[in-house]
This record gives C-alpha cells, structure tokens and sequence, in this order.
C-alpha cells in the first residue's frame, strides 16, 4: 500500500473515531430536546456539565471531586497492579507447568462466572467493609483475566523459540524470564487492557461496601436522590478515565510489543 | 583418522522407539572436527529423528550418543541448532539475537556487542544489529539464525532444512555462505536436507536414510576439491557423479521398499487373521 493511501485510511479511521461519539451527543440532545425521554430519567448534556462543573468547584458531598476521584483510582490501581502481577505469573506457570495449572484449575473456574456482586456480601462478613474489601473485590477479576491470557500466552510459545534457547545455553530460568515471558507478552498485554476495564466496572460495585468517597459513591449516592445528572457525571468521569487508561495501556502495549503481526 | 581429539560426534548402536514402534535402530556412525556431514533422505526417513538426538531434544532408548566422548543428556551451547523456522527471539535485535548465548553464561556487556558485531560481520549482517528481525528478509534472518549459534563457538552446529524457507537464489548464496564460513572457522556441520543438490555441494560426507530402514543409512564420500567454497563446484564433474549416484541409490532404496512394502502387506494381514 501506498503511503498516500495509509494516509487516507488513517484519516478516515480518525475521523469515524470522532463522528461515531459526536452522533451520539446529538441523538442525546435530541432525545432531551424532543422529549422522547423523561427529563428525570434522561438529564441533557448541558444538565451533566452543570452538574460536573458544580462538583469541581463544590466538591460532592462535602468531599472535593478529586479526592473521590483519587480514592477511586488508589482502589482501582492497588487492586490492579497486585492482581495483574499475581495473575500473570500465576498464568505464565499454569502456562507451561502442567502441575501448577492442575492445581489452580478448578478453583479459578469455580471463581470466575461469580458476578462481583454476589462477593460483596461473603467480602463484607470476612473483611469488613473498609478499604481491604473493596481492593479486593476489584483484585479477584483483575487476577482471572490477566492470569487466563498470560496462560494463553505461555502456551503459544512456539516450540522452535524454546529448543532455541535451550539449544543456545539458557537455564529453565532464562527460557522462562528471556523466552518464554516475552513472547506472551502479546497476550499479556491484551489481558491487561481487559482486566482494566473491568477493574473499572468492578469500582461501583464494589463502593456498594460503604464509605463516604469515590466515583463508585458518587454514582451510587446520587441515584438514590434521584439526581439524575450527577449519576450521569460520575458515570462520564468513569467512563472517560477508562478511555484514557485503555488509549495509554494501548500505546504501551503497541511499544513494549512492537514485534506483534509484523512476522 | 579416528584420533578421539578429532571425534565430535559418536553414535553408538543407537535406537529410539515411540510407543514401542521403533524409529531408529542401531545406528552407528562418527563425525570428525571440520567435516559437514548431511543427512539425506524423504521425510519419514527419521533424518530430523536422528538430528534432534544429536542436539539433545530427544533421549535415545537404546544405545549411546557422545559429543565430545561425553554422554547427550540434553541440549547445550555446544550444539547450537539452525531451525528452517528461524526461530529468532523477535523482541531482540539482531545483536541480541545473536548474542543470546553469552548473554545466558553471563558475559558482559561490552563482550557481548563485541561478538556480536564479529559473527554479523562473518554471516554479512554489518549495519544491522541494531535492526529486529521482522525488519530482515528470509535469507538474513537465517543469517542472523547462522550467526547466533556461531556466536555460541559450538563443538558442531546442527541444521535442519535450513534452507528450504527461502527462495532458489537465496538458498544457492546461503549454501555457498555456509562453505566460506565453514573454511573460515573450521567449524563441524551436520545438517538435514532432502535436497540432493544441498547434500552434495555442502556435505564432506552424505548418509543416505530412506523410509522404513529405522535410520540405516548408505553413505556417500564426495571428493571436491579444495577450498570447497566455490560456486563452480555446481558443475564440477566430481559434483555431476556424485549426486548421479546419489540419485540412483535413492531410487533405488524408493523402489525396494515400495516392493517391500507391497509384499508385506498381504503377509501382514494373513498374520491377523
């Protein structure tokens, strides 16, 4: 393909990213400005900036906006980097130990298909509902996903690649840290991506446990008021961090695995 | 000729079964310091079998192989293997690449990129080490796949079809590559080819494995003359008889084991009922 025309397809692809959100915008103000929605249930956009700008400059429930922000964010990542660790080594084991994988099987399938929600009441009555309880509840699907696709990932380690390093002089440690890592790291870094979407999504839930900061509560305080536009602010704010985060871990992973679909 | 310092490899009466079913049986051969053995034959004839023995991947059920008057008990540096994959590291670059192995025995830095630009010189990388592999084309990534087992100074250097990726030109200009570092460094070979051509313009020694003889081979001296690193040897007269030969004992052994085969099979069946 021409450069000219990598170009073109760049553009449009730019352009579409664009339009296809702004198109959503419009069919929200029309469906404010037509009344097709009721306003309680469906706030205009003008209604969720007010309600944005009131929170930055007022705080939400006597709390600064950023503060709730934080706590969120300390949450989400605490539990995001300790689980993301955990599960990619666990996986990377499971990958290519077959004890190891016989070992986490049953466990991590019985686990997985559990909403968090219905964790929240076992996490309540074992850890409390403080700080330990929320981390976690975000900690055990983060820990899932990345450990499912740092297996997979292990696993499709092409058997020449391995002979090579054994062949080559590596002990059963460099196969794995020199070898073996970095050719899952395709599937390592799609797994991140993943789980940090869902730690995201797991953050409401799990502000369910009480407390009185977080996006999670702001979302969930004020659906309780039926204020509507500050339900939707929160939601935007999450959604918007999950835009940026999943765009930085995207750059990340097109850097750290700039070999991928290049063979 | 058989001076032990001078013997690399050492196959003795050696076998190897997969459930039960033998693959190869007894077989018994040695390669000195320097020579380029091929092993020669259709797939199935257990030529790759036999090469993963050497290089360590498979243990044999019955015999010994010695490298070195040493037991194989698994693979090592010292036989460094040529994969037709390539199987080159793709998040390293060339110079990584190609200093894997001193990179795993804990060399230095400074050592390593040293090396590294020594060996890219000899294969005919130089102004690439810093390049990645998806970045090379098919001829110089087996380069860099030369070069990186080079790198490891091995006792004899295992390929298996290392050629048979790329295109006619570019395998003729790596055979030929293969020559000229072979009188360079002195370095012993043992490759598998199913190309007769290949076998007779590389090999010092042929062994010629057919399907159905568990690993039995014929083997073939070819005298070319010296320095071997030349392309006319293609046409060299000693070249022409060789591989005639070559090819009519293939043919030859096809034959015989298409009519084996043939009369067993009915002998076969009257055994089972």
């Amino acid at each position: 393909m021409t450069t000219a025309a990598l170009v073109r397809r760049r553009r449009r692809y730019l352009l579409l990213a664009t339009l296809s959100p702004f198109s959503l915008l419009a069919l929200w103000v029309a469906a404010v400005h037509f009344g097709w929605v009721r306003n309680v249930l469906l706030p205009g956009p003008g209604a969720v900036l007010a309600a944005l700008k009131d929170m930055l400059t007022e705080g939400y429930a006597g709390i600064s906006l950023f503060i709730h922000i934080g706590s969120s964010m300390a949450r989400v990542g605490t539990a995001f980097v300790a689980g993301s660790l955990l599960g990619t080594a666990v996986g990377l084991l499971r990958g290519r130990v077959g004890a190891v994988d016989a070992v986490w099987l049953v466990p991590a399938e019985l686990v997985r298909p559990v909403p968090p929600l219905g964790l929240i009441p076992l996490f309540i009555l074992w850890f409390g509902i403080g700080e330990l309880s929320k981390v976690l509840l975000i900690f055990v699907p983060v820990f899932l996903i990345t450990m499912i696709s740092a297996q997979d990932g292990a696993r499709s380690c092409g058997q020449d690649v391995l002979r090579a390093g054994q062949t080559l002089g590596a002990s059963k440690l460099q196969v794995f840290t020199l070898v073996i890592l970095p050719s899952a790291l395709p599937q390592i870094m799609t797994g991140l991506r993943v789980a940090f979407g869902t730690a995201l999504s797991v953050l409401v839930a799990s502000e369910l446990l009480g407390g009185d900061r977080g996006l999670g509560f702001i979302v969930l305080d004020a659906s309780n008021f039926f204020r509507t536009s500050y339900v939707l602010a929160g939601v935007v704010l999450i959604g918007f961090i999950g835009l940026v985060s999943d765009r930085g871990l995207a750059a990340v992973g097109r850097r750290f695995v700039h070999w991928e679909g290049k063979r | 000729m058989s001076d032990n310092a001078a013997e690399v490899l050492r196959f003795d009466r050696v076998g190897l079964s997969y459930d039960d079913r033998p693959v190869l049986q007894d077989v018994s051969f040695t390669v000195q310091r320097g020579e380029t053995v091929a092993l020669l034959g259709p797939s199935g004839c257990g030529k790759t079998t036999l090469l993963n023995i050497v290089a360590g991947f498979l243990q044999p059920s019955a015999g010994v192989a010695l490298c070195n008057n040493r037991e194989i008990a698994g693979p090592g540096p010292d036989r460094g293997v040529v994969f037709q994959s390539y199987a080159l590291f793709d998040w390293m670059t060339v110079e990584d690449n190609i200093a894997f192995s001193l990179r795993c025995s804990g060399q230095p830095r400074r050592e390593r990129r040293e090396v590294a630009s020594r060996m890219a010189a000899l294969v005919g990388l130089s102004g690439f080490e810093k390049s990645y592999p998806y970045q090379l084309s098919g001829g110089m990534r087996q380069r860099c796949g030369l070069a990186r087992v080079l790198a490891a100074n091995p006792s004899v250097m295992l390929m298996d079809e290392p050629f048979a990726a790329v295109d006619v030109q570019t395998r003729e200009a790596l055979q030929e590559e293969i020559l000229r570092i072979q009188v360079a460094t002195g370095c012993t070979i043992l490759f598998v080819t199913h190309s007769i051509d290949e076998a007779v313009f590389l090999g010092h020694r042929i062994f010629l494995m057919n399907k159905g003889r568990m690993g039995a081979f014929e083997e073939f001296a070819v005298g070319l003359p010296k320095p071997r690193a030349q392309a006319e040897h293609r046409l060299h007269v000693e070249f022409l008889a060789v591989r005639d030969r070559v090819y009519r004992a293939l043919r030859k052994s096809h034959e015989d084991h298409a009519n084996h085969a043939d009369l067993t099979a009915p002998a076969a069946q009257e055994h089972a009922a």
